[in-house]
């Protein structure tokens, strides 16, 4: 907590004396700053050390010189991503400059006092739980939580599947109603449209709501499950035949319930034959004995969360006649045949039946 | 991305009371990385930049002196700081000043200066560690160029000067002005344009010193996605004397980029280079050493010039990579007509949805230019990742125990080799056949694909050559002896029950080859350092197949070769 400017020094600091008067006068530039940049997040890095700060400045007679500026910092180590702490250091310099402006929390003396031991309990909480609760006063309290930060997923499709990513023991009533009503239908085979139509949801909500299941790991998306489906290995099966517990986890996941556990090479063998050109069906004929005692739905399904196998699409495009002709609309060589059987309500067998019988049409595995 | 370069006087000088700073701010699009555009495109680069007045500019990013001479990065909401403080204070300078007493040799007043980079806040964390390299290579040759004859402050000068000009007419920016007045600005205008075009960064400052700069992530651009730095990075790791050299563009244009100093190794190289050859071949045909092949090759690969890919012969499996643009009208479909004038780009990847060895889309009955024709166009869809190669791993996997033993918990795995792997400069140091037993014999026919077939060697000669009892071999000395002494009880059962196993020759063989049956070296690598024909390896593996799992997919040694999706 630094004000300026006569003491060129940190006010308060929580613990004590942990940023070096050489830090604090290199980056002090930064932490209580010309107007232009108030309310700005600044972070600045310095020797081994980065802090997240914002400045803040009131202007009013009663001060002197007719101006309080402060400012609440946090100070990490210089590899931290510090992000997280920004919507945290914001909200705080928000709530301090109103405390400030409606009773004078920050410039009044004895309220001042109080600062030391709120920034004690602020960094003890934060770094233990990632949350905190500071009580000011009898009827202010400042409630804080550190966000991790997630990457945006891709748009889910409405012909893409959720599927859990663990067996999540969740309570339905922390979530919001509607992914409270598409929590039973997500069972890993249904694609957003059924999903839709089961729980009686509108898409675009349905959307929205895997999405942000999505966001926080809840659920992985697959492609729809269809024994016409081709699918190939990837690197990543190199895992399986290296690490036990994967090993331990994927045979229980894919043994059919009932039967004796699956074996490792009978899973390996499957996982190897799904190739360009064979459909899941095939592979079912040609396996039949392993397949006695595994799903291959599980098979299938547990292979896509983990990435050893990926699915082949297949893209129907139908050349123009002599020239730049008209295109058609879905077979222009960017709709797979799960998109296409969707959005035009066909199932696999008519839209096959189409572009079997044109012979303009070639298609694309990839 | 902004580029600005504040410079700082000490505070004695200039009026009193007023600090003589100044800033250049060439203002023009950001980046746009992996963090999403979708959110804030309501505020375009100028208006985050333009938010900062050139005085506060001035004051953030010119630091203390102990700031200097490391990373400078500020954060300031959406606008990320990216610079090297560089302290111009030297011992020489003042000394040298008082021993040359010539009028021309003002007394320097600069003390320090900051070559600053902008970006957006939630840029790809390994872009700041580049633009963070390439503000410090400049800062290098700038302090060069002040020590040696003021040039900095000559420059600094002339902006001034402009700027003050400019001062009496309010509202302009002075900036326009002082392009034509100043070398250093116009450089530095060349800096951001590359940077932000190609990537590619190569000037001298004050005609003198070269900086050169290269940024991964606009270099490698591939059109329907990216390729990351760290593939890159992971592919030169992994380069082989088997693999071959593809460039990326054609043989002249890239001669003629080169600078004029460029090493004549390297032109050698580029002009003898083809895609059939491996590094090895080409090391032998152009008179250099394979470490230097390799590393000229490297530079090339680093510089977005080539690729490193598996060398072209018939027996080669491609397919076609989940990230081509099939769309119909695509910009690769339209070069692909004009460069193969009767042929359209979607048969062809159609054709290779379907993974085949190479010899299998030959047309027999085909004359030979079109069969060269047919070689010219795998190498244009390998030119820009529109097909990726399958090579085959293999893994050593017992059935189980016993069958009918469900809760015993014995899973199966495949024995635990150490990093299956032969370093370069292991393979460089032993002698090497002299000709790689890949591809199928050559037929005679033109499409010139396969290479000649050697004579296998003796085994055991071979893989002392190869030093398979050094430090990265696959197994141990002792156990080199006996490979089979590393399984378990149950695997070597099983390998011995095998009927092929019976066979003398074919279980030495397969003894020989369990090292590699860790599911880590494709078919091609076995070859190579065993010294085996395809055809044998094959047999083999059909006979032991009860014991072996075997699969097909993209080499991981090589990402450089895949593009993730945009």
């Amino acid at each position: 907590m630094k004000q300026p400017p006569q003491s060129e020094s940190p006010q308060d600091e929580v613990p004590e004396d942990y940023l070096s008067r050489e830090l604090f006068d290199m980056v002090h530039v930064y932490i209580i700053t010309k107007p232009e940049l108030q309310n700005k997040l600044i972070t600045v890095t310095a020797l081994d050390k980065k802090l997240v700060g914002c400045p803040v400045c009131i202007e009013h007679k009663k001060y002197s010189r007719n101006a309080l500026l402060f400012n609440l910092g946090m100070v990490c180590d210089a590899k931290t991503k510090t992000c997280s702490l920004e919507p945290l250091v914001k909200k705080l310099a928000g709530y301090l400059k109103t405390l400030e402006l409606e009773n004078g929390f920050v410039s009044n003396e004895s309220s001042k006092q109080q600062l030391p031991k709120l920034m004690e309990v602020l960094l003890k909480e934060i770094n233990e739980s990632g949350k905190c609760t500071l009580p000011i006063d009898n009827s202010n309290t400042i409630n804080l939580k550190v966000i991790e930060h997630r990457r945006t997923p891709a748009t889910v499709q409405e012909y893409e599947v959720p599927v859990f990513t663990q067996c999540w023991d969740y309570d339905a009533s922390q979530w919001d109603l509607t992914t409270q009503q598409i929590l039973p239908c997500i069972d890993g085979f249904r694609h957003l449209r059924k999903i839709s139509d089961e729980a009686d949801v509108e898409l675009n909500l349905v959307r929205i709501a895997v999405q942000n299941l999505l966001y926080y790991g809840v659920v992985a998306i697959v492609p729809i499950f269809q024994y016409s489906n081709v699918y190939c290995a990837t690197p990543r099966l190199q895992l399986l035949a290296e690490d036990a517990s994967l090993q331990d986890e994927c045979l229980t996941y894919i043994t059919k319930p009932g039967y004796r556990k699956a074996t490792l090479r009978a899973a390996f063998l499957l996982y190897s034959s799904l190739s360009p050109g064979t459909t899941v069906r095939d592979l079912c004929c040609r396996h039949a004995p392993h397949l006695q005692h595994i799903d291959e739905r599980k098979l299938v399904q547990f292979g896509l969360m983990k990435g050893f196998i990926r699915r082949l699409h297949k893209i129907p495009l139908k050349l123009p006649a002599e020239g730049r002709g008209k295109i058609s609309r879905w077979f222009n060589g960017c709709h797979c045949y799960d998109e296409i059987c969707c959005k035009k309500g066909l199932s696999y067998k008519e839209l096959e039946e189409k572009t079997e019988h044109d012979p303009g049409i070639i298609i694309f595995w990839k | 991305m902004v580029c600005s370069v504040s410079v700082s006087k000490p505070l004695q000088t200039g009026p009193a009371g007023r600090r003589n700073r100044f800033a250049i701010v060439s203002g023009g699009e950001v980046e746009e990385q992996e963090g999403d555009c979708s959110e804030s495109c309501l505020l375009t680069d100028e208006h985050l930049v333009s938010g900062f007045s050139d005085t506060i500019l001035a004051t953030i990013l010119a630091p203390k002196s102990e700031l200097c001479g490391k990373k400078f990065e500020l954060k300031v909401d959406d606008v990320r700081f990216v610079g090297h403080a560089t302290l111009l204070q030297h011992e020489n300078s003042s000394q040298a000043c008082k021993a040359d007493p010539s009028p021309k040799r003002e007394v320097p007043t600069m003390i320090l200066f900051n070559v600053v980079f902008a970006l957006r806040a939630h840029a790809d964390p390994s872009l700041i560690g580049y633009v963070h390299t390439l503000s410090r290579r400049l800062a290098l040759a700038l302090r060069r160029e002040e020590w040696r004859c003021q040039y900095l402050t000559r420059e600094a000068k002339v902006m001034l000067a402009a700027q003050d000009e400019m001062g009496a007419h309010d509202g302009e920016s002075p900036f326009q002005d002082v392009l034509p007045k100043s070398k250093l600005a116009r450089d530095l205008k060349e800096i951001y344009d590359n940077l932000c075009s190609t990537g590619l960064v190569q000037l001298y400052i004050n005609n003198w010193l070269e900086v050169s700069f290269c940024l991964p992530h606009k270099v490698h651009k591939v059109e329907s996605g990216h390729v990351s730095p760290e593939s890159i990075s992971r592919s030169l790791r992994n380069i082989r004397p088997y693999h071959a050299l593809l460039l990326l563009g054609e043989c002249k244009s890239l001669l003629s980029e080169l600078p004029p100093d460029v090493s004549p190794a390297l032109s050698r190289l580029i002009k003898i280079t083809t895609p059939m050859k491996t590094l090895q071949q080409l090391a032998l045909d152009s008179d250099l050493a394979l470490a230097q092949v390799c590393q000229l090759a490297s530079h090339l690969v680093y510089w977005g010039k080539a690729n490193i890919i598996f060398p072209l012969c018939e027996s080669n499996v491609y397919m076609l990579s989940s990230t081509a643009d099939t769309y119909v009208y695509s910009a690769n479909a339209e070069n692909f007509s004009q460069q193969f004038p009767g042929h359209d780009l979607p048969s062809m990847l159609a054709e290779f949805s379907l993974p085949t060895p190479l010899v299998e889309h030959r047309n027999p009955l085909a004359n030979p230019d079109q069969q060269a024709q047919l070689v010219h166009m795998v190498v244009w869809l390998l030119q820009r990742r529109l097909l990726i190669q399958l090579h085959t791993y293999v893994c050593l996997m017992v059935p189980d125990a016993d069958e009918s033993d469900a809760t015993s918990g014995t899973v199966c795995r495949p024995p635990v080799f150490l990093e299956c792997g032969l370093s370069t400069q292991e393979a460089r140091a032993t002698s090497v056949p002299n000709t790689l037993p890949v591809g199928s014999p050559s037929s005679g026919d033109d499409l010139t694909l396969a290479s000649p077939v050697t004579e296998v060697t003796s085994a055991e000669a071979s893989s002392a050559e190869f030093g398979l009892g050094g430090e990265d071999s696959p197994v141990g000395a002792g156990a080199y002896e006996n490979p089979l002494s590393v399984l378990t009880e149950h695997e070597r059962r099983c390998i011995l029950a095998v009927p092929a196993a019976q066979n003398q020759d074919d279980l030495r063989l397969f003894t020989r080859l369990l090292p590699y049956f860790c599911g880590r070296q494709h078919l091609e690598d076995v070859m190579y350092h065993e010294n085996v024909r395809r055809s044998q390896l094959l047999t083999l593996l059909d006979k032991f197949r009860g014991v072996l799992a075997i699969r097909t997919h993209e080499d991981p040694a090589l990402p450089a070769l895949h593009c993730l999706p945009s």
